[in-house]
């Protein structure tokens, strides 16, 4: 046994430990409820390999005929819905900025925080009868849940820009619309630009699983598959789109990179 | 051009503007925009002449259906359930994946390459994508929504939480190691201790994300508020999907301001 020569932290039942026995019994509780027991638990490996087999081959002539067009309307989708968002939240994002309009920013800031706590597929359940099925009510629902984050980091940056230029262009005689045009966009834009293209990366994430309720996209095709247990086809749709959400990723990550140096 | 010959001097000089650059980007982006605006059949017109019906099925949801609110309560419980489940289970099995995937702790490069690699691909397919992979894997009901936050779970906080952990002072670690500590001595005293503020945090937002996710899980059958919605939406029950909707987002709403107010005080 080695002797102790530094203090060790106070023993005993520190506030830590009974965090950690609260979680645990939380947790049994939950798993009990729904019916996760240790058999079940047990029992999972096998079952996942018994479907997981079924997925091979994938069926790559159906990935190219119905897969891909599929996964480029998810692509449109999340553009067009990041479009939106982007033509929406700009102007936001500048009143929500408490160093530039004090009055107004708490309520921009209160609006957006209302429409970032709704998930766009609850938006799109709403969307798909007004306007239809398919894509543009997917587009949509992307646009308008986009708006709330981007309207939340958009005045955060324009928070944190240097107020000089602002100053000098008043103390000419500029309006604060000019102002805003040559003081402030010029000095926030790569940097919104860049989370723009991050709400894309998020938004192809989104419009991926919005077929689920009709809004056109890949999920649509996934959730065929697998209710007619296609699992051959199912494989095609997951590895076309890890595939196109990996390059679209390093792409966007790339472009932000830049943008942000 | 005239006004720049006429600058006067002291005048600060305009930047120089890449004007390749900008035609090409804007250019990229009016194309994009285009092919996508067409692709989906997005039009203005269309949306205007739906507007009135749109009117119509907000006035027909409204107001939401209390009188179904006590058959929510059991499946508003489950999907908490599924969340505190999917939570635990994916915030344990991530520590392991983060702690491989930070540069300065792994113990190889191949592990790191692996490790790495497997983290982004798991956080390539959206969470209803494992919801629908699980449900056809386990059968339907709340295992194959916990099963599907597990995985999501991982993906968010070993992504995070190998970046706090590669931003630890390595001082500590070394003098493990000096000391003749293991690796796993190492972690234990002189790297984890480090980012255990980060962990609680990460793991407390993406309890925050999944119970969100968590309400929209059943949409494919993995459980939870989800499935009551389903089943709802499909028959046009729209005042009772408003109360649904709503009840869900005041849930979101109240567990995001606790898991907020304690990650404040955490970090």
């Amino acid at each position: 046994m080695t002797v102790r020569t530094t203090l060790a932290p106070a023993a005993g039942m520190g506030w830590a430990t009974q965090v950690t026995l609260f979680i645990a019994v939380l947790f049994l509780v939950c798993a009990w409820a729904i019916d996760l027991t240790p058999a079940a638990l047990a029992n999972l490996p096998r079952q996942m390999a018994t479907v997981l087999s079924f997925f091979y081959p994938a069926d790559l002539n159906y990935g190219a005929t119905r897969v891909w067009p599929a996964l480029l309307e998810s692509i449109q989708i999340a553009w067009m819905g990041t479009i939106i968002a982007a033509m929406l939240s700009l102007p936001l994002a500048l009143l929500g900025a408490r160093t530039l309009f004090p009055r107004i920013a708490r309520l921009v800031k209160l609006i957006s925080a209302t429409a970032r706590a709704f998930p766009e597929i609850l938006l799109a359940i709403y969307f798909v009868p007004i306007v239809g099925l398919g894509a543009f009510a997917g587009a949509l629902a992307i646009g308008i849940s986009s708006v709330g984050m981007l309207t939340k980091l958009g005045s955060e940056v324009v928070e944190s820009i240097d107020m000089g230029p602002v100053e000098a262009v008043q103390a000419a005689g500029g309006s604060r619309l000019l102002a805003l045009r040559y003081a402030v966009v010029p000095q926030v834009l790569p940097e919104i630009v860049a989370h723009w293209l991050f709400r894309f990366e998020l938004n192809i994430r989104a419009s991926a699983v919005l077929g689920v309720v009709g809004a056109g996209g890949v999920g649509g095709v996934l959730l065929n598959t697998l209710r007619y247990r296609h699992f051959e086809k199912a494989a095609a749709v997951l590895l076309l789109t890890i595939l196109v959400v990996l390059i679209i990723d390093m792409v966007s990550g790339a472009i932000r990179r830049r943008l942000l140096r | 051009m005239n006004e720049a010959s006429r600058a006067a001097p002291g005048r600060p000089l305009r930047p120089a503007r890449n004007w390749t650059l900008i035609i090409a980007a804007v250019g990229a982006v009016s194309l994009m925009t285009w092919w996508s605006a067409r692709g989906i059949g997005f039009s203005l017109v269309e949306l205007a002449c739906n507007l009135p019906g749109g009117r119509r099925l907000l006035v027909e949801s409204w107001p939401p259906d209390w009188s179904f609110f006590p058959r929510l309560l059991g499946p508003l419980l489950e999907t908490l359930q599924i969340a505190v489940v999917g939570t635990v289970i994916g915030g344990i099995l991530a520590i392991p994946i983060a702690v491989l995937a930070a540069r300065n702790l792994t113990p190889g490069f191949l592990v790191w390459f692996v490790d790495r690699n497997f983290m982004n691909i798991l956080r390539t397919l959206p969470d209803l994508f494992w919801a629908m992979l699980f449900a056809a894997a386990v059968g339907f009901g709340p295992i194959a929504g916990a099963l599907a936050l597990t995985v999501f779970t991982i993906a968010v906080i070993s992504k995070l939480w190998s970046e706090s952990l590669e931003a630890i002072d390595m001082a500590v670690p070394e003098a493990v190691r000096a000391a003749g500590g293991s690796w796993l001595a190492m972690l234990q005293f002189g790297a984890i201790p480090q980012a255990l503020p980060h962990y609680v945090s990460y793991a407390l937002y993406a309890f925050e994300l999944n119970v969100r996710a968590s309400m929209i899980l059943g949409l494919v059958g993995a459980g939870g508020i989800g499935m009551v919605l389903e089943t709802q939406r499909s028959t046009f029950e729209y005042p009772r999907v408003t109360l649904i909707v709503l009840s869900v987002l005041v849930l979101v709403l109240i567990i995001e301001k606790i898991s907020e107010s304690i990650r404040r005080r955490l970090v």
